[in-house]
This record gives C-alpha cells, structure tokens and sequence, in this order.
C-alpha cells in the first residue's frame, strides 16, 4: 500500500467510524469503507494438497474430542509418532520409534518460538508456559523441513499456535479433577477492543503421575534386586503454576503488534527410590523448574500483498534440585544441589513476497544466543563444579512456492546456518505438488535436514563423576569434550498422496517415505559422544477423515514403518551401548520402533447439547532404545471415552461439564520403563463462560 | 502490484460500458435538446469522485454537467437545471424536499429510497439507481459459488433494514436454508457470531453498520476463518481483507447506468422505475479460497453462471 494511500484509507476509516456514530449515518458508507489485510499470507493457513511435508493438523475439536489434558499425548494422533514419559511429569514426543528419554530429532515452537532446549536439546513439555486449552491448533509436519525451521527439525516440526488474542471477550473458569491426583484449575480474561485485544490464563495443574506397578511387568519372573527398583516406586507427579497474556495491538489498517509473556513454575516428583544398598544416584526428590518467555512481534503489511515480520523473543529456563545421595552403600545426607541456568535471545526478520499470481517468495534472516550455566554443590563429597557457555548462531532462509499451472506447484527453499562452535550447515528442500484433479494430488519431495550436536553431547560431563550423574540434571562440563563431533545428517525422501472423495465425505492422506540418516551421534563403550550410527527408515503413513454427518466424524490414523541400521556391527565391535537388551533382538534401532501403529478418533454432536468422543490408540511392542529387557514395551491398546453436556443459564453464563475416562478398559499398560503403568483414570472438568 | 490490484484484475469489466453508450448515442426519434444537468455529491470524497467522473465522461456534449461538491452547496435558488443526480444518501436526503425538479438518486441503499419518496413532492419524477444488490443476483451468486454449501448464515442487528424473509424465500427455491440470527445485544454480537458459524456454511455479509464496521470485521474474519467458513462480502474491501468472495457495483458502474438514464431523459424527458444496478463486480481472494480448500471458480466463471441463472429466471 502506497503511503498517500494509507492516509487516504486511515481518513476514510476515521471518517466512517465518526459517522457510524453520528444519528445521521451515511448507510452508503458500508459499501465504501476500507479494510485493512485481516487473513494474510502469515495467517493462512497451507493447504495440506499444497505443503511441501506431509503434514497432521490438529485442531481444537480434535483437541476437545481427545479429552486430553496434557499436550504431548494429543501427539497420538498424528500417525507414526511415539509418545512417551520418562516420568509421569517429564513427557518425550519423537518419530521413527522412541529415542533415549530426551528426543533431540524434533523442532517444537510455539508461535514460531523454538522451545527446544539445551543442555540436552530437548523439550521440557511440562514446562510450557501454556494450557492445552491455549492452543488453536498444532501444525505436524512429517518428514524433516530443515529448510524452513532450521537444524534440529531432522525428524519433524511440532508447530504450535496458541489462541489469537482477540479469541475471547469474557470469562472463563475452570475446574477439574480426577483420579491419580489431578486436579486443574485455569482462569481466563479476554478483551478485543478497536485497536488492542487481550488475553490472559492463569492455571494450576496437578497429577501424581504414572500408577505404581504392583506386580512384575509382562508377567517375567524378577530378582527381589529388580523388585525393589521397580514395584511400588512411583514419584512422578507434577504440578505446574502458570501465567501467559498475549495482547494484539493493531492501530491502523497496516500494522499489527503481538506481545505474548508468560511464566511457569513447575514442581516434579523424580528420581527412584531404591530399597538395594549401594549406589542410588537419583533418589526421590523434588525438581523445580521456572521458565518464562517474552516475544514481541511487529507485522506489516507493504504494497503489494507483501507482509514484513520482525519478531524478538527472549527465554529463560531455570532448574534445580536437591537430593541426597548413596554412593558404594554409604548415605551423604548431602544434599547435592545442582542448577542450570538457560537464557535465550533470537531476533528474526521475514519477509513474504508474492513474485507474481503464481509465485510467492519468503526470504529472511535470523540471529540467536544462547547463554547456559550450570552449577553442582556435594560438600559430603568435597564435590563443587560449575561451567557456563555462550553459543549464537544466525541463519538465512529462502523459500519459494511457484505455482507453474494450476495442476503443478514447485516448492523449492534452503536454510544456511552457521554457529559459533563451528558448524555450518546448508539445507534444501524441493518438492513437487501435482492436483492430478482438484480432487487427487501427488507430492514427490527430497529434502537433506541436520541435527547439530547438543551442549551436553559436546561438553559432556565425564570430567565431573565418571560414569554416574547425580540427580536429574545434566550440567555439561564447561569443557569441549568431543571436538570432533560433527551434525547427524538426514536424507529424507518422500511420495505422498492426498485425495478427496466428497460423494463419501472422506478424504485420505498417504505418504510412502524412506529416510537416511548418517553420522549418528551414540555413546562410545569409552563414554564419549562419537559419531558413527548410520540408520534406514522406511513406511508408509495414512490418515483417513470420514464425515458421516455433520455431526459425527471419523479420524483414523496408521502407520507401519520399519527401520535397520549398522547397530549389529557397532555392537559386535564392542559398543556395548548399542547391545540389543534381549538374545532375540538383532539390531537395537530396528526394535526401538513400533512396526505398526494406529489411532482413532469419533467424535458425535447428540442432542440436548450433549457431546461424545471416544479415541483409540494401538500401538505394536517394542524394545525402548536406551532400555533393559525388563522395560519390554508391550502391545499397547487404548480407549478413552468422553462425554459432556453444555448448558446455557439465564444471565448469560454458559458451562459446560465433561467426563473424561482414559483406558477405559483397564488394560493397563506400562511405557518406556516397566514402572511406569497406565492403568484406567477419569477425570470431571466444570467450565463456566460469562 | 497490491492485493486489490491482483484481485482487480480479475474483476469483470464494465463490458456493456460501450454498449450501454452506443445505445445511448443511437438515432433516437426525437433529436435530443440541450440537457441541463446537476450532479449533487454527498461530499467530496473519493468514491462520489469517481462517480461523478465518469458520468461525465460518458454524456454527450448536449448534455451540460454542473457539479455540487458537497450536498449542502445546493439550494433551490440555483439556476434551474432539468434533471438532478445525486450520488449517496447523504446528497439524496438533502436535496429531495428541496425542490420538485426530476431526480436520479444514486448509491443509495434500496431502503433510504424507499424512505426518501416519503420527502419529494407528490408530483416530482423520481428514481434511483440502488446501491445494493438484488437478492436475486446474490442468491445466485451463493449457488453457483458454493454448490455444495446450503446452509447461508446471516447476521444482523436490530437496526437493520433488510427483507430477511424475502432472501430466506429466495434461498428456498435455490434449495439452499437461510440461517439467520438477530444480535441480541452490542455485547453478545461474537456468541452470536458463533453460534451462527457452528450452524452455517457460508456466511454472508449485509451492510449492517452496527455489526460489519472496521472495528468488528477484524474478529468477524478471524472468527469465521477459524470455523472454516468462508465469508462473502459486499465490497472490494471486503475481499482484501479477507472474505473469500464479493458481488458488488463500483461507482464507476453505478456512473455507466446514471449515463444512460440521463442519455434516456435527455430524449424523453421521463425517468424509469427505480432499479438495481445492471454492472456489477466480482471478487474473489484466491489465496483464502486456496486456504478453505475451496474449489476455486474465477469471477468470469461465476459471472457467466449468474448471467445464465438471470436469463432464466426472466
């Protein structure tokens, strides 16, 4: 928009906001008045038939229907994804079967503000600054997109975006509570106002965590040694304190400013207790964590339909314990206190540029540091450490969308990123879109993704205790211990289908992928952080949408997916971490994923504004990565169940209460280690809105 | 070249602005007397602008064009001028108790027409050319636009002025439903606004000043773009910003029909019945369709299908 048009549009605007006031309003006005760009090119969504990734979105039905109330599981719905907890508080979300408890292969950002967190570069879910009922919807992308989110999305971008600050006017209050401790309350203030609109939550949430495993898992005999680490030795709950406002300053037709902050204190139960005498270098304990963020972003909107975007965003994550400690039978009352200190600043500019009708260009540039620090105090032990880095790191970005004929759309884009320890990465991406008919499109797409190494894997703490890490903490060593380390490489390439069937009201999303990756970072026998695992991972995902009215629709996702790897070597080579836990495993990558995998989602409006859902999830047995043969993970088949009822009273005060039962069938089933079992659990959630 | 400008060009040209000219041009029975003329604008802004400029670019020499820049400049003690074209409401509203000289009233919503005839002297031709468009033409539009969406959401205030059930009956003979709601208080308009997306497939906007305003159209888009339904408005703007589809007269359109009654009188000496516009625009935001997974028709694609649609209706 030209300058002396912005005046023209903002007079005009003022002129018919003073008339719309005035007795004698002007009603021919209503056809003249200006707008400014509401859905632009950074609000709208891309179509999944025109995405260069295969892509799950989910939405807030989705969200409601699931009955969930922690975000990570809502990752069960995405097909082919593994959703786990190390504790019942400490949540890992990874693809392409589990990872060690800390997946490192997946960018998580929440409104564009990556969460993906050193030292161990991994997400701390329940740490996030916000409720699951903040969430608008969650953007999956499948498959590696380097090329738009940058190193670290190797294996996927979890995409995040809260409610818009203008969502609400009013208020809301929330109640819930349940069995196995949960206990929830949330508060919500929204106001939209002519030029600002604002949102806040304030939330409390609680839950003891897994159940306590009472009998040995998968009916295996154990020594009475095994016993006494894993029966009855849950310490997992959580609770979180949490406070986030967003505020949307929009003064005129051209410019629009978004402000978020928010804070979280959050208080896990962790470690295990253990009845053997000897070492226990993790007993129970607390852990507290407080994280905040604050972003601030300036949008406009230039001639042309181009938008600028210029977004800062500053956050902390602080954590610490304090424990006492066993070591060789002896007990040090301790207690050993142990901190890490993370901050984060990244500044971004983005530019979106239609290039023609057909072609659209997005180009910018980012800059970030990152300040970490980490402290361990054990006077019983004459123990006392502390190390603190800084990294940055800035990158460049292209991407571009040419629509050649209306049938064919190109996605080409890259990343160049370079930090300063020294790597350096560029990564492509290209994909090709084919509406074979409106109704039928194809997607052929090759991309190479990097995953650098993160501050503990190349500061890792062996200089500190050898072979034993007190606590839950992971403070790095203020050294470089593995110089030699260089980024895990990905090359991902992918066939995907996308159909739709509107005479059956179903549409269906395939993908067929194979993916490479090489230089994976493993822990020597030595205990040094080494490159050297190379991994095949090959599938097939879909997703299926069936609408059987317009009040009951069907979600079904599936995935089967098998993967091979150089492990077998490396381990008959000696590397004793990549040793299969069971005589009847060969190769450790391959069984740490489940072959097949599956969820379904029904949701129906019934009458007298009463609303049902039930979901199940299904996924194959597996061995868990970096676990013993006694954490076997077993088939998991689940069915939660959810009903509620709306009503509206007189005064304006609608409400709605809701019966969440999760395993509904008992089928109690335990996940990425034996003790922690999830048997049947419900909870109730009073909502009332004015 | 800005969004308006992109969408622009697949506006649907004024096409019969030549025709309606040499129609106007044509050998009549009676050669045409010199014709004074006095074009009254609400005020001066851009709109009236440029209607005013070009109905003057398509009279005749014989016809003398004299101009009031704002509604108040005119007074019955001018020099008399045989016909008066005023262009919106505000000019409409002024001059029409002011003197019994012919008028044409332009950009005028069919409503304050109808209030207007209250004020002129019995006797005083008068007619318009209404600002908004039949319901007709918008039905069909709905239907050829989204044959697969009949359930049409409309929201409006107390205050307005529009023949709901006349567009709820036109809906039903298109087989499609009007769900309609009345706002029940300034303060409820977004519950309103919800419970009317959790029930439609298209919302349609209506020049309803108390609900589509600059400072609501904001919400009101991200709103319906949440429940992925797409809004049809009534104006470019509305386009820009965001609804996916628009049917509307620009001025300069409204200027090519004023012309050629003004061409008509000028032979006559009488005025036709009151009517809608005979030009009109579409547009249509090709990124927010491509969005909504929208099958996208071109606005030449859903004039043709309207035209075809009017044709035989007829």
């Amino acid at each position: 928009m030209k300058p002396n048009r912005q005046v023209a549009v903002c007079s005009l605007l003022s002129l018919v906001m003073q008339s719309a006031n005035a007795a004698d309003y002007a009603s021919d006005l209503d056809y003249y008045q200006d707008f400014p760009v509401v859905l632009s090119a950074s609000r709208l969504r891309q179509p999944l038939s025109e995405a260069p990734n295969a892509m799950t979105v989910i939405d807030r039905k989705m969200i409601i229907a699931s009955g969930f109330r922690s975000i990570p599981d809502l990752f069960k719905l995405v097909p082919g994804m593994y959703v786990s907890y190390y504790k019942g508080s400490q949540a890992f979300v990874s693809y392409h079967g589990s990872t060690d408890q800390n997946a490192r292969r997946m960018q998580v950002m929440i409104d564009g503000r990556s969460v993906y967190m050193p030292p161990v570069s991994a997400i701390d879910w329940a740490t996030f600054p916000i409720t699951i009922d903040d969430i608008e919807h969650i953007e999956v992308i499948r498959g590696p997109a380097a090329a738009s989110y940058g190193a670290n999305s190797t294996q996927g971008v979890i995409s995040i975006t809260t409610r818009d600050a203008g969502e609400m006017d009013g208020r809301s209050v929330s109640v819930t509570h349940g069995s196995k401790g949960i206990n929830d309350v949330s508060a919500r203030f929204g106001k939209r106002g002519e030029t600002l609109d604002y949102r806040m939550t304030l939330a409390y949430s609680a839950d003891n965590g897994y159940d306590n495993l009472t009998t040995p898992p998968n009916n295996i005999p154990v020594t009475q040694f095994q016993a006494n680490t894993l029966l009855n030795n849950s310490n997992d709950s959580n609770q979180a304190r949490l406070f986030n406002f967003r505020a949307d300053y929009h003064p005129n037709g051209v410019d629009r400013f978004d402000v978020q902050f928010g804070f979280n204190h959050d208080m896990q139960g962790v470690g295990f207790n253990d009845r053997n005498t000897g070492n226990n270098t993790n007993p129970f304990h607390d852990l507290f964590v407080n994280s905040g963020f604050l972003q601030l972003e300036w949008l406009r909107q230039l001639e042309n339909a181009s938008e600028l975007s210029l977004c800062y965003f500053h956050i902390r994550h602080d954590k610490h314990e304090s424990l006492p400690y066993y070591l060789s039978g002896r007990f040090f009352p301790g207690p050993i206190s142990q901190s890490t200190q993370i901050g984060r600043d990244e500044i971004e500019i983005k530019h979106t540029l239609p290039l023609s009708a057909s072609n659209r260009l997005v180009y910018g540039a980012a800059y970030q540091t990152s300040q970490i620090s980490g402290k361990g105090d054990a006077q019983a032990l004459s123990l006392n450490y502390s190390s603190s880095s800084d990294t940055h790191e800035y990158r460049v970005f292209a991407h571009d969308e040419w629509r050649i004929t209306p049938k064919l759309l190109l996605n080409t884009g890259g990343m160049f990123e370079q930090d300063s320890t020294g790597h350096q990465n560029v990564s492509p991406r290209v994909a090709l879109n084919l509406h074979v008919t409106p109704q039928h499109a194809l997607r052929i797409g090759a991309s190479v993704a990097y995953r650098t190494p993160s501050i503990a894997e190349e500061k890792y703490p062996i200089d500190r205790l050898p072979r034993i890490l007190p606590g839950a903490l992971f403070v790095p060593s203020q050294n470089v211990t593995e110089p030699g380390l260089v980024p895990e490489k990905l090359v991902s390439r992918e066939i995907g289908y996308l159909g739709e069937f509107p005479d059956w009201a179903t549409t269906l999303d395939l993908r067929l992928f194979h993916d490479q990756v090489s230089n994976g970072i493993y822990l020597s026998s030595a205990n040094m952080i080494v490159n050297g695992v190379s991994s095949t991972y090959q599938g097939i995902e879909a997703t299926l949408k069936h609408s059987f009215n317009e009040n009951s629709n069907l979600t079904v996702n599936f995935a089967h997916e098998l993967a091979s790897s150089n492990g077998p070597v490396l381990a008959a080579a000696g590397q004793k971490y990549l040793k299969p836990a069971s005589p009847w495993i060969s190769d450790i990558l391959s069984a740490s994923i489940p072959r097949n995998s599956a969820s379904v989602l029904y949701s129906q409006h019934l009458t007298h504004d009463v609303a049902f859902s039930a979901a199940y999830y299904y996924q194959d047995a597996m061995q868990p990565f970096d676990r013993g043969a006694i954490d076997y993970q077993p088939i998991q088949r689940r069915t939660d169940v959810r009903v509620a009822k709306a009503f509206r009273q007189d005064g304006g005060v609608k409400g709605e209460v809701a019966l969440v039962l999760q395993n509904l069938f008992d089928k109690g089933y335990t996940e990425y280690i034996a003790s922690n079992l999830f048997n049947r659990r419900g909870y109730v959630t009073l909502t009332l809105k004015w | 070249m800005n969004l308006a400008g992109r969408i622009g060009r697949r506006l649907l040209q004024p096409v019969l602005l030549g025709l309606l000219c040499l129609i106007g041009f044509a050998p009549g029975s009676h050669a045409a007397e010199d014709l004074r003329v006095l074009v009254v604008l609400s005020d001066s802004k851009t709109p009236y602008q440029n209607f005013v400029n070009t109905f003057k670019q398509n009279l005749p020499a014989n016809i003398r064009v004299g101009i009031a820049e704002r509604a108040e400049d005119y007074s019955s003690s001018r020099q008399p001028v045989d016909l008066i074209v005023t262009a919106g409401v505000a000019a409409a509203e002024w001059v029409a108790g002011r003197t019994a000289t012919p008028m044409l009233a332009t950009m005028i919503p069919s409503y304050k027409y109808a209030e207007l005839l209250a004020k002129r002297p019995s006797s005083a031709k008068t007619t318009a050319i209404y600002l908004d468009q039949s319901w007709a033409r918008q039905v069909d539009l709905l239907r050829a636009a989204f044959p697969e969406r009949s359930k049409i959401g409309v929201l409006y205030s107390p205050t307005t002025r529009l023949d709901i059930n006349e567009l709820r009956k036109r809906l039903a003979t298109h087989e499609a439903a009007l769900i309609a709601k009345q706002t029940t208080s300034p303060g409820s308009l977004f519950d309103d606004l919800e419970d009317i997306l959790s029930r439609s497939e298209v919302l349609l906007a209506v020049p309803d000043s108390d609900i589509y305003n600059s400072n609501n159209i904001r919400n009101i888009l991200l709103t319906s773009y949440r429940h992925d339904i797409p809004l049809v408005g009534f104006s470019q703007a509305y386009v820009n910003a965001g609804a996916l589809y628009a049917l509307f007269s620009t001025p300069e359109q409204l200027a090519v029909q004023a012309s050629n009654i003004t061409i008509s009188f000028s032979q006559m000496r009488s005025l036709p019945d009151a009517q809608f516009p005979v030009l009109y625009s579409i547009a249509v935001n090709q990124e927010v369709a491509r969005t909504l997974g929208s099958a996208i028709k071109s606005a030449d694609l859903l004039r043709q299908q309207i035209d075809k649609l009017q044709r035989k209706a007829q």
